[in-house]
């Protein structure tokens, strides 16, 4: 069933001196990892911050898990959990200090020394805040985040900062939470780490929601044409382009390009092998999520660098 | 209560680990009061009130304490607590801003209990001090000035932009009404200028309110009403401040 967790309808918040958000709309299902990617100022933390009861909204209808931020903000927040872009904990507040006093906030019994365990914090009980790694401190976070056993959570720029292998342990944690049932909303501005992470996603710029779909889907719609390239001795090939999916096809030398959209890849090598060409070196070029999204939001041209 | 008094708990461990904050309230008024009470001498005479200057110091340093924590470090504290995120992470944790204004007010209070207990320690076994007057009155005045001025420094730490420039405004207004307001020189010795100036600054009510009871002459009634009045305005003003910090 895809039961909708997070409906957020025609979501504006403008500053004195600027819009944060144009105009959001989206809907988050239960059990994802539903990914808010966009470029910085794009207003993806307002967004979240707003869905989340931290700040208010100007006008546009958001719930969550049925609530509304605003008016059941008490009872919402014992339901979700939340790592926050910009915040920290006291420098000399020790790891099991700081998981025993969030703890003390949630109503009933907390069982925050399995989050040590399964954060990976055993044996950093002791360790002041301020004197852990990165990745430790973002570990803490996500704990503190799902110490009230949330049935959403969200996680904002949650690897900004971490070394690679630190990035993918998260990711692996994160997936963990996503498996044990939570519903995680995700807010990154790293396009390798929605694409790899997020069951679907919106892309937000200026803004709005440009698009959302599964990272495929967006790919597939905005990430331009597929490029096929392989060699052979054959010369002419222009008759490939009698196919529907095929755009262009191109030689240098014995190099040769195929470009086009949809099926492109079974349909060419079927294609091919009906007449008996068999190429050794065939390569799909497929755009990632990244050139979708430099295409999608026009920075993809070089005065995109002068904003 | 329950989020209050674990909040507090935690805070008052953390203070254990900042010696900065500890040198401010502890050691810092004691030495003052050891040189000015150096430097003064130990004769009674009349620009001290009939008293000792070390007498004369004693309670009014007691004012010391709670105006250099209140205006120095419970700003800068919680300006930090906001600008590092850490009210933000209270906040979505269902913290409310009365919570965190409150656990910060009950370990102000402490630490200018603290203070101020080791501050009478120092002058009673150094230079001799006499107790107050009037211990009741003494208990009634410090609440209401300690509550009251924490709570102003409370509200400093709610419209500050930074810690940083919490601590400048903070020492900013420390130092002129240390001056100005009995803590120093004695009203006594003052001009007419320094102390009209010295009758408007809240320092002054403060010390005032404090010199009374501990002299003997009763409870300053209307010092402790604008020290109330101050605790109930900032107090509110703070509460807001901290809750539409984000809007």
């Amino acid at each position: 069933m895809d039961e909708e967790v997070i409906s957020v309808q025609h979501l504006h918040k403008q500053y004195r001196d600027h819009i944060a958000i144009e105009d959001v709309t989206l809907s988050v299902r239960r059990g994802e990892i539903f990914g808010i990617a966009g470029p910085n100022g794009a207003g993806k933390t307002t967004s979240v911050e707003c869905i989340q009861g931290l700040r208010k909204p100007d006008s546009g209808e958001i719930r969550v898990l049925g609530l509304d931020p605003e008016r059941d903000i008490t009872r919402l927040r014992q339901r979700i959990g939340s790592q926050l872009q910009q915040s920290a904990l006291p420098e000399r507040i020790k790891v099991w200090e700081a998981l025993d006093l969030f703890a003390s906030f949630v109503p009933g019994e907390s069982n925050w020394p399995a989050l040590i365990d399964q954060w990976g914090l055993t044996g950093k009980e002791t360790a002041s805040f301020a004197n852990l790694s990165g990745g430790q401190q973002q570990r803490l976070f996500i704990a503190l985040a799902l110490i009230n056993d949330p049935e959403v959570v969200f996680l904002d720029e949650l690897t900004q900062g971490l070394d690679p292998a630190a990035r993918h342990a998260t990711w692996g944690l994160i997936r963990a939470a996503r498996d044990q049932g939570k519903t995680i909303v995700l807010v990154t501005h790293f396009m390798d780490e929605a694409e790899i992470l997020c069951d679907r996603l919106a892309i937000i710029d200026h803004g709005r929601v440009i698009d959302l779909d599964t990272p495929q889907a967006l790919i597939n719609r905005h990430g331009g044409p597929q490029r096929l390239t392989f060699s052979t001795d054959h010369n002419d090939l222009d008759w490939l382009e009698a196919l529907d999916v095929v755009q262009d096809v191109t030689r240098t030398g014995s190099q040769f390009t195929v470009t086009g959209t949809g099926s492109l890849v079974p349909l060419v090598s079927h294609a091919l092998v009906e007449r008996g060409i068999v190429p050794d070196d065939l390569r799909i070029h497929q755009a990632s999520l990244e050139d979708t999204f430099l295409r999608l939001t026009g920075r993809d041209q070089m005065n995109g660098l002068a904003d | 209560m329950h989020t209050i008094k674990h909040l507090t708990s935690v805070e008052l461990k953390l203070i254990t680990r900042e010696p900065f904050t500890l040198l401010f309230v502890f050691v810092f008024p004691i030495v003052v009061l050891l040189v000015l009470s150096g430097v003064f001498g130990t004769e009674a005479t009349e620009e001290w009130q009939g008293t000792t200057p070390a007498n004369y110091y004693a309670a009014s340093y007691i004012g010391t304490v709670i105006a250099a924590l209140a205006l120095i470090s419970v700003p800068s504290h919680l300006a930090a607590y906001r600008e590092r995120g850490i009210l933000r992470r209270l906040t979505a944790s269902s913290v409310s801003a009365q919570a965190v204004l409150l656990s910060q007010l009950i370990v102000g209070f402490l630490l200018a209990l603290g203070g101020s207990l080791a501050l009478i320690l120092a002058a009673t076994l150094i230079y001799d001090v006499e107790m107050p007057v009037s211990i009741g009155g003494m208990i009634l005045s410090f609440t209401v000035a300690a509550l009251s001025f924490v709570t102003l420094g409370l509200l400093l730490g709610t419209v500050v932009p930074t810690a940083r420039s919490a601590q400048a405004i903070g020492l900013g207004l420390f130092f002129p009404m240390w001056m100005l307001s009995g803590t120093g020189p004695p009203p006594d010795v003052m001009s007419d200028t320094m102390r009209s100036i010295s009758d408007l600054l809240p320092m002054t009510r403060l010390v005032s309110a404090l010199q009374a009871p501990w002299f003997g002459d009763g409870v300053a009634i209307t010092e402790l009403v604008i020290l109330v009045g101050i605790l109930i305005i900032a107090g509110a003003a703070a509460v807001y401040r901290l809750r539409a910090a984000d809007q």
